[in-house]
């Protein structure tokens, strides 16, 4: 995870710089670029439902991950701070992240504050029984230093069989409900990064689900779309759509001047879910990121059909959406609990 | 393991053609494994002796290595054999396609090819690089109105859905690689998907990764080779192909080979269900999930990263280094 690890940063920077420079590529999408005053982070991130579960939430919302990049636990306390502060109310996490760190930091940084979030994590038991799954509950809720979660989710739902051991007798399907019945966890959902139709073998279960997460971008649109596929039933289905990877899990689209970061997290932010994740390990990248999503104005239908007109040649052979095509993006828990090969001996 | 010199392998009708194969091919790429020349030469001496008449390889394996190692141990027998290489355009144009058809002719001493295939479909948009103006469609059919290949083809390990696309082409194949074993049977499955629509069009199927490219699922004991080589070459292909990088590998298929005995109906799935639990997510077949089995030449084409550990990115670092010698040896 090292190596995965060092290059979200060495993006974050990257996307940080390209942000506020000239956009590039034919896009007919045109933003004000500026540099960041405080001035122009003045007013909130706007709220939008959840879903049907009656609560609102952010429409940009902070991924966890990002946090145990941060250079320290102070850094990342500032960050989460900062972000209550300009009316980001959705805080993702997962079990997994940084073996925990991604957790405590959270739950240091939501101290005295913790009814203002939407505390959101995920359990990683990855094909195992609802045993281990409870038992993840507890410990996340140790490291998030509360007694309940606001939303929590199955991560990583990618392998073909995921849905059979989900949904298999004492599963973990079983655990999201036990929770939930407990008054532990108030909403419950899934996650994945690969493949439209895992998601949509998790919905044919007609399992009570209130949130979805997805990978959702505007190379996404053309090439094995979750846009397309998963997100209209979604919300059918009344789910709470959880955007992703706005920016190709890495700033790949960014780095390979097809769009710059502002044009994907627009774009993301204007598809019609709940919140969009996005991670931010430093103030920077925050402030990259609330130069859009505060007073955020949503992209026309036509600008967003010119965006992903641009992005479908990049797009179609899905180099700039590795964690679909690659194993890159897999965790280490789920590859060992499937018997694949750790990252280093399989990086791609 | 016995000496089999004189034996030989079932013959099978190559497609609607009037050639035949060897129900058991030669893989190109583990050709380069061999310690040396000397070593890859009496394989394939002994690999023509046994019965072998399908010989695979491709232009990008190992930097080259293994068409000339193949070459050589075809001299003065290439006549006896079916000889098949790939181009490896990735999207590229007919040109570069057709460059690396005179390379893999001189390479492989030879005059003509009797298959040529466009390897490594991967990518979803690959069939329609390959039908597009000036694709690699066009240098097929150069190639073979000039008389340098006799059949063409293409191959590729990733998607089910890509072979049907390519298939979708309407170009005149005359046969497809893929992958079959008695995991693909119960995941994103060539068996089930693609093999059936070609014997419908006629066109020649070539199985390959019987033993799922590194035989992962041997050495965890999931099945034995004899099983897994039998089971693929009781589906419905022309041959089956392999790789052997070193003479007891070739014997001991030269063996299963030579007294093949189909699989019934019930045995094979007996075997698919016997792998199916663990044919579930992948993990034997990482060659459709991950980029494993891509080779740098397709990466680059597609704007993928390369993976520093493979084979063939290391030869490229080791060429870099002049030892005096050719094809200097991998060192880790």
């Amino acid at each position: 995870m090292a190596e995965n690890e060092w290059n979200r940063r060495k993006f974050i920077k990257t996307a940080a710089v390209l942000g506020t420079s000239p956009l590039v590529g034919g896009a007919n999408v045109t933003q004000k670029q500026n540099d960041s005053t405080e001035s122009e982070l003045s007013g909130l991130v706007p709220r939008r439902p959840l879903g049907r579960t009656g609560v609102e939430v952010s429409g940009m919302g902070l991924g966890g991950y990002h946090l145990g990049s941060a250079e320290t636990d102070q850094a990342a306390t500032e960050i989460v701070a900062k972000a209550l502060d300009h009316g980001v109310n959705f805080f993702d996490n997962a079990w997994e992240y940084h073996d925990g760190l991604s957790e405590e930091r959270l739950g240091k940084a939501l101290r005295g504050k913790r009814q203002q979030a939407i505390v959101m994590t995920k359990v990683c038991s990855h094909g195992r029984d609802k045993k281990i799954a409870m038992r993840m509950l507890e410990e996340s809720l140790r490291r998030l230093q509360t007694d309940h979660l606001d939303v929590w989710q199955i991560h990583e739902v990618i392998y073909e069989n995921d849905p059979d051991l989900i949904f298999a007798q004492n599963g973990a399907a079983e655990a999201l409900l036990s929770a939930k019945q407990q008054g532990k966890v108030r909403f419950i959902g899934f996650t994945g990064h690969k493949d439209p139709e895992i998601h949509l073998k998790m919905l044919s279960h007609d399992f009570p689900f209130d949130t979805i997460q997805m990978p959702l971008n505007c190379c996404d649109a053309t090439f094995r779309s979750f846009e397309t596929q998963v997100l209209p039933e979604a919300n059918r289905r009344g789910l709470a759509p959880l955007g992703m990877k706005s920016l190709g899990g890495s700033g790949e689209p960014v780095k390979a001047g097809a769009i710059t970061a502002e044009q994907g997290l627009r774009y993301a932010m204007s598809l019609p879910v709940a919140t969009t994740i996005s991670g931010v390990d430093s103030m920077a990248v925050l402030d990259q990121n609330l130069r859009v999503a505060v007073n955020f104005q949503p992209l026309a239908a036509s600008e967003m059909q010119s965006l992903r007109d641009h992005c479908r040649l990049f797009a179609a052979d899905g180099h700039l959406e590795l964690f679909k095509m690659t194993t890159k993006y897999d965790g280490k828990v789920g590859r060992e609990q499937h018997h694949f090969p750790t990252v280093e001996q399989l990086p791609l | 393991m016995t000496q089999s010199s004189g034996s030989s392998i079932p013959l099978r009708k190559f497609g609607h053609s009037d050639a035949q194969v060897s129900a058991l091919g030669f893989g190109g790429h583990h050709l380069g494994e061999a310690p040396d020349e000397k070593t890859a030469v009496e394989i394939v001496h002994q690999a023509v002796d046994g019965g072998i008449t399908f010989f695979d390889n491709c232009w990008e394996y190992r930097r080259g290595k293994t068409e000339i190692w193949m070459g050589a141990g075809l001299k003065g027998r290439r006549h006896k054999v079916f000889l098949m290489t790939k181009t490896c355009p990735h999207g590229r144009d007919a040109d570069l396609a057709l460059s690396m058809l005179e390379e893999s002719l001189r390479r492989l001493q030879t005059d003509h090819l009797d298959l040529w295939q466009v390897h490594g479909m991967a990518f979803d948009n690959d069939p329609d690089l390959f039908i597009h103006p000036k694709g690699a469609a066009e240098a097929l059919e150069k190639a073979k109105k000039d008389g340098k290949v006799r059949f063409v083809g293409f191959t590729g390990h990733h998607s089910a859905k890509v072979h049907l696309g390519m298939l979708q082409t309407g170009f005149p194949f005359d046969a497809v690689q893929m992958p079959l074993n008695a995991f693909d049977a119960n995941f994103k499955s060539f068996e089930c998907q693609v093999l059936p629509e070609l014997n419908k069009r006629g066109i020649a199927a070539l199985g390959m990764k019987p033993l799922n490219g590194h035989g992962e699922a041997i050495k965890n004991g999931v099945v034995t080779a004899a099983e897994a080589l039998r089971y693929a070459m009781s589906l419905p292909v022309a041959t089956t192909i392999t790789g052997m990088d070193s003479l007891e590998v070739l014997h001991q298929n030269l063996e299963i080979a030579q007294s093949f005995k189909p699989f019934s109906e019930a045995e094979m799935q007996q075997l698919r269900d016997r792998c199916k639990q663990e044919a579930a997510d992948g993990r034997y077949e990482l060659y459709k999930l991950s980029l494993k089995f891509d080779n740098p030449e397709a990466r680059l084409a597609h704007n993928f990263p390369l993976d520093n550990q493979q084979s063939e990115v290391q030869d490229m670092l080791g060429a870099q280094q002049n030892t005096g010698h050719p094809f200097p040896e991998r060192k880790f």
